[in-house]
């Protein structure tokens, strides 16, 4: 009795090229970075020369020791503002605590270029000027709701029972915290701080608005590398963040599960 | 009970007073101050920031209308990409789903820097498209893709259209299969139960989607300025430009406060539309 299903044919063709669109330009440039010809499609062979220059060049190395140190410091930093909170948000009941929490989430909401621009004018006034404070600050306001978000989510998942037995027998706050709060609560803080890592690590908006002179994160030094040439070692740079960028996926999803925390 | 839960609150609380809140309320500020030449901004309580471009044809046409143009139908055509992906994912499961979710989600996790470079191997002069085209005869000399307001919309597409998949799928899956199923026993054909239940409790995500990314692509600066060349006047790249090239702060943030004023406005009207569709089709199936 079934029909031949138009419809859901159709559904899956649609689907099936949007995929290919929307995976096509990252395959392009894994294809391009381990191709010996520079740019000639379709690949000629398996070369990873692209990839020993590209990790070798001295800018990029600069680029990526910025990103490493900027993606390290704002995840911890977000995430140690993000942990006491949520965990005051997930487990009390009070008045307002609704618009508390839509406050701390309010950064989401906020275009990336207002708020850029409205810490750039910030830090010019109050006569600091441009060096890396707020540059650290626009990547750690920027990942702040995703940490909360994460935080927020493996809280709910926690026993409240389990840290009380740890006090009934006599463990103070700190005790509780360290040894049964945060062992239980360590794959949400892994995912918490792999996301906001990745986030800072891949940003282009914000740097590009606020890195200092001598401190380039390295996206911002690949746009203003293709914007001259864009050869195959761009394409192996680009292929690395890619590939750090699917590790964190698989990371955040195994431990966090990304769509949660990737919705709007 | 307020001693309990402050401590632990007030340290987020504050940074975000201090970092977001005074900085927001700084540019407001800024917009009413005055740039002298050779001097640095002054204050001053002037709406010369305003009127110069509010009182200005050419900015009006070619920056706010543009942007709210390229937002509208990038946006459209997002949901006209995302919507038959979201009703197909909804019906998958197990890996199938987890390879289709990883794909949809892989470019809102991947740098926009390093999606850029895939799309201007595709794209340009001599690049992967129009070598196709060209072998295919379908044209003879190359096209331009990029570096025009073309790249512009195609890579805002493509970042927005994932946003509203996800946004779709949330509500698509709390549909009860039994609604349809129920629809079609009395009945109902396939595109009958979609229209009449499926789409309007879609409305939500619909709506969520919307508001995140035309909100998005209308802040947009990133894109064109990656991507765009000097005619892409979208508002959020004339605020960088301002800013950074130009050094005129009290203009730039003259121009963000009207950026959030118009982008409000139009998320309120379409808190409106989409109030009264939603009555309308409620009022029709009684």
């Amino acid at each position: 009795m079934t029909r031949f299903d138009l419809g859901g044919m159709a559904l899956r063709l649609f689907t099936a090229l949007m995929m290919l669109f929307l995976i096509f330009p990252i395959g392009v440039t894994l294809i391009v970075s381990l191709n010996p010809r520079e740019f000639l499609l379709p690949p000629t062979g398996i070369t990873f020369e692209w990839f020993r220059a590209a990790w070798t060049s001295e800018t990029f190395l600069r680029g990526m020791g910025v990103s490493l140190v900027l993606g390290v410091s704002a995840s911890l930093i977000a995430n140690a503002l993000a942990l006491p909170a949520s965990m005051a948000l997930v487990r009390n009941e009070f008045r307002g605590k609704g618009a508390v929490s839509l406050f701390i989430m309010s950064p989401m909401l906020i275009p990336t270029t207002i708020f850029s621009l409205a810490l750039y004018i910030y830090f010019v006034r109050i006569g600091y000027g441009s060096g890396l404070l707020p540059l650290l600050v626009g990547h750690t306001i920027h990942v702040l709701p995703f940490a909360m978000r994460i935080q927020s989510a493996s809280l709910h998942r926690f026993d409240p029972s389990l840290e009380e037995a740890a006090r009934n027998v006599g463990a103070g706050r700190l005790r509780t915290l360290v040894s049964i709060t945060l062992p239980t609560i360590r794959t949400g803080l892994v995912s918490s701080f792999a996301l906001c890592f990745i986030l800072s690590w891949n940003d282009f908006p914000i740097s590009v608005f606020l890195a200092p002179p001598g401190w380039t994160p390295l996206p911002v030094e690949l746009f203003s590398y293709i914007k001259f040439q864009y050869d195959a070692v761009a394409a192996a740079l680009a292929s690395s963040l890619i590939v750090l960028s699917a590790i964190a996926m698989v990371l955040i999803d195994r431990f966090a599960g990304l769509r949660r925390v990737m919705r709007g | 009970m307020l001693r309990r839960i402050a401590p632990p609150l007030v340290p987020v609380v504050i940074v975000l007073l201090i970092f977001v809140v005074a900085p927001m309320l700084w540019v407001f500020r800024t917009s009413f101050n005055e740039l002298v030449d050779g001097a640095y901004m002054v204050d001053a309580l002037t709406l010369k920031n305003y009127t110069r471009f509010l009182g200005n044809p050419w900015y009006l046409m070619n920056t706010l209308w543009f942007s709210i143009r390229i937002a509208v139908v990038t946006t459209a055509i997002s949901v006209v990409c995302a919507y038959p992906v979201a009703l197909y994912v909804a019906r998958t499961h197990g890996l199938q789903r987890n390879i289709l979710m990883t794909l949809i989600m892989a470019p809102l996790l991947i740098g926009l820097v390093t999606l850029v470079y895939g799309w201007i191997v595709i794209f340009r002069g001599g690049g992967l498209l129009n070598s196709l085209m060209i072998a295919l005869h379908v044209y003879d000399e190359p096209v331009r893709y990029m570096w025009n307001i073309k790249g512009v919309v195609i890579l805002l597409v493509y970042i927005g259209t994932p946003y509203i998949v996800l946004s779709l799928l949330d509500s698509i899956e709390k549909i009860s299969p039994y609604l349809v199923e129920a629809a079609r026993n009395v009945g109902a054909s396939r595109w009958t139960a979609f229209w009449k239940i499926v789409f309007p409790l879609t409305m939500p995500g619909l709506y969520a989607g919307l508001v995140i990314v035309f909100s998005l692509n209308f802040a947009a600066f990133a894109v064109p300025l990656m991507v765009g060349d000097t005619s892409t006047q979208m508002i959020g790249l004339v605020i960088y430009r301002e800013a950074l090239l130009n050094n005129d702060l009290p203009f730039a943030s003259a121009l963000s406060v009207i950026m959030i004023a118009v982008n409000a406005l139009i998320l309120v009207g379409m808190a409106a539309l989409f109030g009264r569709l939603i009555l309308r089709k409620l009022e029709s199936d009684r």
